[in-house]
């Protein structure tokens, strides 16, 4: 299994300011699967992927992530473990406005010391025309693409994508969506959170969660939808 | 009314969030404001404490001096003054004696052997009407002591050695006097003996006495050889002295009427302050300049943290003026601390001046008033910047839609545009200087503050390096092949042949002598006059100048200074004339000679010219000196000379010929203590510019560093990114520092200074060590700034830095 997670529950806070955002969480999640996690706001959603991408540690349970134990990882060995793992897609993209769109992409590189050309990459999610652009100089769309592309960059095997079509209109989702689910075509895992329901149509998995627990977890009811028959 | 009381809350959690930087930003002004205050102001405090000291103590207003070895039977002169037309606005008088001597105040530890003079006046009454002196430790000298042997010590003389209250003593012929105090005296609030620089006390040392004992110890009963007066207010000085310079031409010696405007002591401490405070305005114009560019700077960009929250308000509804008043708030949290830091700063800078100005100059009166004025004036300017600073992002975001104030700062357009050139190497290289093309102008403030800073920092240090500068020029100049060279000064002209002049050469500690002149004079051009001294030396002997141009044959003519050269814009073969003594029987006269200009030497010290002894005949002093030559045996130390000659009636001094300029660093490392006051302010202000810009870096960037974490970028890398940058903006402030600091002394040693101390040729010298600590702390210091937030970013909350919706 890629993604393994044991008993993990996450609280914030103590006493009786405490919070709980995990509770009991079993989850297996294999390469080349398209999972959606799928949840209300405040549902556990985030912390989940965050736990899973290791940028929020776990108050209890097992996280395993492609062979590793991150849960009693050093913090030297969570980077390493964040460069070469897990890549991430944000809503608000968070490309660098510093650097153009082909170095951003470049960044991914670095970041992981991957060797993968950042021309092909861009070219490979339509933007190989826009490479010397600096996001402020691109749409929303093409800037979600660009922090995919980034990901890709990285050749890591985990695309941890948090609400990555949030700030898009319809149709550029849906173009981001398709994306995504080409990356988990070529053996990549991904796991988007969205609280959108009619995404989760798409996915080959839906894990639903709810307080903190995950009440559901299998394929999408009514089984999986192809992309160009989503609606919302 | 709850709005109001809101908005104090959340202005009060904003100060207990950002309170370092506050803190920060508000020392930021109060050093430039307070600085400002203590540098602009020294000429308000220095003229009240001098011109309070001249007065309590009676500075004379007009003096008669005596021929070299001239007296008159005490009440002569005295009584010539009382016949003059303008006798009755002469308010007081007092006749002295002044005689030159050696003096031996050495220690166990140290061999203290100086040129020096005892000052006989009335101590009866209330002591000397005129020039009356001011007992720093011991006691002052009364009537009950006249002729005893009992001195007061000049005060600088005997800090600069560490003497005690009270001792004991040699003057010349070996006779020992009881020293009760150290006190000081208007001619001596800085010691500026004739032929001399000010700030020798390191070689020369005066005694105060009675009238009576230092007639008993010239051997000179009942004589004087100097009166001093002081002027009622209205009186016409000019007049006066042409009044007594007839009345003195009738007394069989000559006699010179000076005013207290010739005393180098007096002008070197008052008709100079103004041109001091001139440096001192530089530097403090300089100082708030950085300081209040990097406030503007820092205040602003903290203001700009919060458009997205005043757009969010805009958006909810909220008046705009309200909106506004939580930036201003906190932009007057730091304007009240910065006047109230200010004033502590001001006091502080004023405090330590003062105190470094009370060590060098011993007034009786030190009056060093808290500038309230000029603090009040520059303090309206440390209130205003945080407004403006605050007001212009604020008015920005209020005027725009709330929409496009909540938009992320890239999307505003403060990114880059249009195409750029892809550079080899990792992103990481690229982003420090993307980031600093991002937002020009914020960074040209931060080099401009910082290097606003260093360009003080450098005025500061490089005005020392280019006086030590020329103190070691005149040093190696003195010293040439010879830098053993003793110089021996006589207490009158002797024939060479005397045996006075023998005695020297005999002495068992010398091994060669070579009598030479030193005639007081002046030199003059249509371009200007000033005075010299003329050294007329063998060049073939011991000891010869080095020529920077032209060269010395067989025929008359003078040797000048560069300096002097190109103040009286004389080129090699002009003609100079020369104002000097000629021997006329037993007395001398001062007449002007053209002679040519046969070469430059290279002396910082204007007014040395040298004549080649061969043409002493000039001065109608052929086979006659008044100073000697000496190299010491071989194996004998200057002190082993000093002890043998001190003990020979004609001698009156026997320094090493470094004593000079070991006097000058040794006055000017005392000033250092004032320019080490500046320099420390200046550095705190330069690092306070670097944390706070790498802070407010970090928390305007705090995404960026964040993605990068989920990446896996390892903080080390985003420390080298931020560091990168700094070290960017270090270089670029440093290099425009040096080139501002170079400008800056440039300034000082060729226009300033040039007016202020004519008398000294001033190079710009900029030691490798000055340079090399600029560089550090402009380089250096500037960029590891970021590692001060390495605590901040290591508990950065990843997740909900990530999160954040710009």
């Amino acid at each position: 299994m890629l993604i393994e997670l044991k008993d993990v529950a996450k609280r914030f806070g103590e006493g009786s300011l405490a919070v709980t955002a995990l509770d009991d969480v079993q989850l297996l999640i294999d390469q080349g699967e398209f999972v959606v996690v799928l949840g209300p706001s405040g549902s556990g959603k985030t912390t989940l992927l965050n736990v899973v991408g290791a940028l929020d540690a776990a108050s209890a349970g097992t996280v395993r992530v492609n062979g590793v134990d991150i849960t009693t990882a050093s913090r030297r060995e969570l980077f390493d473990f964040r460069a070469r793992t897990v890549s991430f897609i944000f809503q608000s993209f968070n490309l660098f406005p510093g650097l153009t769109a082909w170095e951003n992409v470049q960044f991914g590189v670095d970041a992981a010391g991957s060797d993968a050309d950042p021309g092909a990459v861009l070219d490979s999610v339509g933007l190989g025309d826009k490479a010397d652009r600096f996001p402020s100089e691109l749409s929303g769309g093409e800037q979600q693409r660009v922090a995919i592309a980034r990901a890709l960059a990285t050749r890591n095997p985990i695309l941890l994508c948090d609400e990555p079509t949030g700030e898009l209109d319809f149709r550029t989702g849906v173009q981001i969506l398709e994306l995504l689910q080409e990356q988990a075509g070529k053996g990549r895992a991904v796991l988007v959170v969205t609280h959108n329901r009619e995404i989760s149509r798409m996915a080959d998995r839906v894990v639903e969660l709810s307080g903190g627990r995950i009440v559901s977890d299998g394929a999408p009811r009514g089984g999986k939808t192809p992309v160009s028959e989503l609606n919302w | 009314m709850r709005a109001g009381g809101l908005l104090l809350k959340w202005s009060w959690r904003d100060l207990r969030a950002h309170w370092p930087k506050v803190a920060a930003i508000a020392v930021v002004i109060a050093i430039g404001t307070g600085g400002y205050a203590g540098l602009t102001s020294t000429t308000e405090w220095r003229t009240i404490s001098y011109d309070e000291s001249y007065r309590r103590l009676a500075m004379y207003d007009v003096r008669v001096d005596l021929a070299p070895g001239s007296f008159v039977d005490q009440g002569t002169v005295a009584a010539l003054v009382a016949e003059i037309p303008s006798a009755a606005a002469v308010s007081a008088l007092a006749e002295r004696l002044i005689i030159p001597t050696q003096i031996d105040a050495s220690t166990d530890t140290e061999t203290i052997l100086v040129r020096g003079s005892i000052t006989g006046a009335d101590f009866s009454g209330d002591g000397p009407d005129v020039n009356s002196y001011h007992a720093i430790t011991g006691r002052l000298l009364s009537q009950d002591d006249a002729g005893k042997p009992q001195v007061m010590l000049e005060r600088t003389f005997a800090k600069f050695y560490g003497l005690p209250d009270s001792g004991r003593l040699a003057v010349s012929g070996d006779r020992a006097v009881d020293f009760v105090g150290q006190a000081t005296t208007p001619e001596y609030f800085t010691v500026a003996p004739e032929g001399e620089m000010f700030m020798s006390e390191a070689t020369f040392a005066a005694l105060f006495t009675t009238l009576e004992t230092a007639q008993s110890l010239a051997g000179a009963s009942g004589q004087v050889n100097n009166l001093v007066l002081t002027l009622g207010p209205d009186a016409d000085r000019d007049s006066i002295v042409a009044e007594l310079e007839e009345a003195v031409a009738s007394l069989p010696v000559g006699a010179t009427v000076l005013t207290r405007d010739d005393n180098l002591s007096y002008t070197a401490l008052t008709t100079d302050i103004d041109q001091d405070q001139a440096m001192f305005n530089a530097l403090a114009a300089l100082l708030i300049a950085g300081a209040v560019g990097a406030a503007f700077n820092l205040i602003h960009r903290m203001a700009e943290q919060q458009r997205r929250e005043i757009g969010i308000g805009m958006a909810l509804g909220v008046n705009p003026r309200v909106l506004a008043v939580r930036p201003l708030l906190v932009s007057a949290q730091i304007a009240i601390l910065g006047v109230v830091f200010g004033v502590v700063v001001g006091v502080l800078i004023g405090n330590a001046m003062a105190t470094v100005f009370t060590e060098l100059i011993p007034l009786p009166v030190w009056e060093t008033p808290f500038p309230t004025a000029v603090f009040v004036r520059v303090a309206a300017i440390g209130l205003i910047v945080p407004f403006v600073a605050s007001a212009m992002p604020v008015w920005r975001a209020v005027r725009v839609a709330p929409i496009e104030a909540i938009k992320p700062s890239f999307a505003r357009g403060q990114a880059l545009k249009g195409r750029h050139r892809r550079r080899p190497g990792t992103t990481f290289a690229v982003m420090p200087f993307r980031n600093l093309r991002r937002s020009p102008r914020r960074t040209m403030l931060t080099i401009g503050g910082i290097a606003a800073a260093l360009t003080v920092l450098m005025g500061f240090l490089g005005i020392m390096d280019s006086v030590f500068g020329a103190v070691d020029t005149a040093e190696s100049e003195f010293t040439g092949d010879s830098p053993d060279r003793i110089a021996v000064a006589l207490d009158n002209f002797y024939p060479i042949a005397s045996p006075q002049i023998g005695a020297v050469g005999e002495a068992a500690t010398v091994e060669r002598v070579e009598p030479a002149l030193r005639l007081p004079g002046s030199l003059a051009s249509a371009a200007g006059e000033f005075e010299a001294f003329v050294d007329v030396v063998d060049f073939g002997g011991m000891w010869r100048p080095s020529l920077t141009a032209g060269e010395v044959g067989e025929g008359p003519g003078v040797v000048v200074s560069e300096k002097a050269a190109a103040d009286l814009d004389l080129a090699i073969g002009d003609m100079v004339t020369l104002r000097h003594p000629v021997r006329e029987g037993l007395a001398y006269r001062f007449v002007e000679t053209e002679f040519e200009v046969l070469a430059t030497h290279p002396s910082p010290l204007r007014g040395v010219v040298y004549v080649a002894m061969e043409h002493a005949g000039l001065f109608n002093l052929d086979g006659i000196a008044n100073t000697v030559n000496v190299l010491p045996a071989g194996g004998m130390a200057t002190t082993d000379v000093q002890r043998e000659l001190f003990d020979l009636q004609a001698v009156a001094s026997v320094q090493s010929v470094t004593a000079v300029t070991d006097a000058v660093r040794d006055a000017f490392g005392q000033i250092l203590g004032v320019i080490q006051v500046m320099v420390f302010a200046v550095l705190l202000l330069a690092l306070l510019i670097a944390f706070n810009t790498a802070a407010i870096n970090l928390e305007a960037r705090a995404r960026e560093h964040a993605t990068m974490f989920a990446f896996g970028v390892k903080m080390r890398t985003a420390l080298r990114i931020a560091m990168t940058e700094s070290l960017v903006t270090g270089v670029a402030a440093t290099m425009l520092g040096i080139a501002g600091g170079l400008a800056m002394v440039w300034w000082m040693t060729s226009r300033l200074l040039a007016e202020t101390l004519p008398e000294f040729a001033l190079p710009v010298v900029l030691q490798t060590e000055t340079l090399l600590f600029v560089v550090i702390m402009g380089v250096v210091v500037v960029a590891v700034a970021p590692l001060l937030t390495v605590r901040r970013m290591r508990r950065m909350d990843l997740p909900g830095t990530l999160r954040l919706m710009e």
